[in-house]
């Protein structure tokens, strides 16, 4: 009831604040137009606005050819990232349990993060060959580093005083562990999962522009070369959807995991919780009170 | 804890921690590179796909006194970067500080940032190649790109995040605009300018490689091109070896700059400027 009432005034809400940048948007693009076409602008360089609509709409509803594009470079772009985290997650796990572990494997580490990871292109493609492989193998090289020291970063930063709270209660270890140092960390892990989707997505797409057969990078050089620029920024443009549908996965991911981080999420779980436990356990008449009194 | 236990068991033992250490890592470091050897010379690696590390250094030999061919790629790479990024980040930073200091700009633009930042920014290569064709001004120009966002970025946020109470404090003092600036808002923002410069010297390394590698004709990208097409594997790993040190040595750098420039920033630059500082007012006095 009310919440539906809340969320058509937020609605109208955004409507009202995109009002203006959507106004100046229609306010640019015929002067961009027209700065093409008066030759102002060479075409060349960039487009005229009329040019990237009409390759959208051929491109995305017409022929509908980057579809079949789109999904193979996302693909390679969630399973590289998949790949690259998963590795990424161990060893820094296994770093934050054991000191030597880490002395030994950080040399490593950082001689990876300094190498750029794109001149391995060739050479990965050389090893996994012209499909598909060779972009995840790339997207999981590249991926791996920022993922490992965040959440690395994460895992060693303990709070202090939790620490000797725990350790006062007579936690083990794998308590210790699991119930302080894993949560603690997740924020940053987050963070970490967040730059390594983006390069990510840049490691499949730069593999593609190097060799490939199918996939966003390939379409991107074909229209690049055919000096076709209306194309190329349609092709552009899914890329930047990629990026941002991959972004926005995360966030919603982080939002749901690292739930404490957020009042609005943490009441929701939090309250979740307490009538899940009232269920069980009964006897309380009001889960919500208990919630309040708890935090 | 396992690191204490260490130390005990260091001092039992004749040698230092440090030196134990030491051993430790060549250690395993030699044991790995004899394993890729030995795996190379029984045959369960194929030499042709996966160099062995004698070749690797005999490459490096080759490539760098033998017929010293890498020489001038190192040096069209590296000039590449260093404009490119000179050039990228001046823009960003002064775009940043543009945007992030008017507020109404800064509403208008912002939708534009987000979306920009989503995209690869070195997937415009292709683009930009096409664009203002071959040649070193479509590297730069990607170069420029990838080096625009990060001190952009930083700046704009950095610009914004100026800390209340004390913006307060000194329009309370009377502050003047260029005070304001120089006093309050520079030495706050350029930690995180710094940190942004940082992203962008390592990002265009990157964004070189790919503009060579797409263009194919000169630089260290086209040299492990070349290489890795005629299947001389060892000499592309030696370029990748290079690429490392170089990565490294901007990294080191760039560290060096932001220790300079944003000496506020740790407790030894402050200490060592504090106390030129501390000299020239005695001298003053």
């Amino acid at each position: 009831m009310s919440d539906r009432r809340s969320s058509s005034y937020a609605l109208a809400y955004w409507a009202l604040r995109a009002l203006p940048h959507l106004l100046l948007l229609l306010a640019l693009l015929p002067v961009w137009e027209l700065a093409v076409s008066t030759g102002f602008i060479t075409s060349i360089l960039v487009p005229p606005p009329s040019e990237i609509i009409a390759s959208i709409w051929e491109l995305y509803v017409l022929d509908g050819t980057i579809y079949p594009h789109f999904l193979i470079t996302l693909t390679e772009t969630v399973a590289g990232f998949a790949i690259g985290a998963a590795v990424a997650i161990t060893l820094a796990v296994c770093s934050a349990l054991s000191e030597t572990f880490k002395r030994y494997v950080s040399p490593y580490a950082i001689v990876l993060n300094v190498t750029p990871g794109i001149a391995l292109t060739p050479v990965v493609i050389a090893w996994f060959g012209y499909g598909m492989g060779s972009k995840v193998a790339l997207a999981a090289i590249i991926s791996f580093f920022p993922i490992f020291v965040n959440a690395l970063t994460g895992l060693l930063q303990v709070d202090r005083d939790s620490e000797e709270m725990f350790r006062s209660l007579g936690a083990s270890d794998r308590q210790a562990f699991l119930k302080l140092r894993v949560p603690a960390s997740l924020p940053l892990v987050f963070a970490g999962l967040k730059i390594g989707l983006t390069t990510a997505l840049i490691g499949a797409v730069v593999a593609e522009f190097a060799q490939a057969t199918a996939g966003v990078g390939v379409l991107m050089n074909r229209f690049s070369f055919q000096l076709d620029m209306g194309s190329s920024i349609a092709t552009l443009l899914s890329m930047t959807l990629i990026g941002l549908l991959l972004f926005y996965a995360m966030e919603f991911l982080d939002d749901r995991v690292v739930f404490w981080r957020r009042e609005g999420r943490r009441s929701v779980v939090s309250r979740a919780r307490a009538r899940r436990w009232a269920a069980k356990f009964g006897g309380h008449e009001s889960p919500e009170t208990e919630a309040a009194s708890s935090k | 804890m396992p690191a204490a236990d260490a130390d005990r068991g260091d001092r039992r033992s004749g040698l230092g921690l440090q030196q134990r250490r030491a051993l430790n890592h060549a250690a395993i470091f030699l044991t790995i590179v004899g394993l890729w050897e030995l795996g190379s010379r029984m045959g369960w690696l194929d030499p042709l796909f996966y160099p062995r590390p004698s070749n690797i250094l005999r490459s490096f030999w080759l490539i760098y006194i033998e017929n010293g061919n890498i020489w001038p790629e190192i040096y069209s790479t590296a000039s590449l970067v260093l404009s490119g990024f000179v050039a990228g980040s001046v823009l960003g930073v002064s775009l940043g500080a543009l945007v992030g200091l008017n507020g109404m700009v800064r509403r208008f633009v912002k939708p534009y940032v987000i979306v920009l930042e989503a995209t690869p920014r070195i997937a415009v290569a292709p683009l930009l190649i096409a664009a203002l064709g071959f040649g070193a001004s479509s590297k730069i120009a990607i170069i420029m790109l990838v080096c625009f966002f990060p001190p952009f970025i930083n700046t704009l946020s950095g610009v914004v995040n100026v800390d209340e109470q004390r913006l307060e404090l000194f329009r309370s003092l009377g502050a003047s605009k260029l005070q304001l600036m120089r006093k309050l808002v520079l030495p706050d923002a350029l930690p995180v300018i710094m940190a942004g410069e940082r992203l962008a010297m390592t990002s265009a390394l990157s964004g070189a490689l790919v503009a060579e590698f797409i263009q194919r004709d000169q630089g260290l990208g086209a040299l492990i091109m070349t290489y890795t097409r005629n299947l001389n594997m060892a000499s592309s790993f030696a370029c990748i070896f290079t690429l490392t040190i170089l990565g490294f040595l901007i990294f080191r750098f760039m560290e060096w700059l932001d220790r300079r420039i944003a000496f506020w920033n740790s407790e030894e630059g402050l200490q060592r400027v504090g106390a030129r500082r501390r000299k020239r007012m005695e001298g003053l006095a």
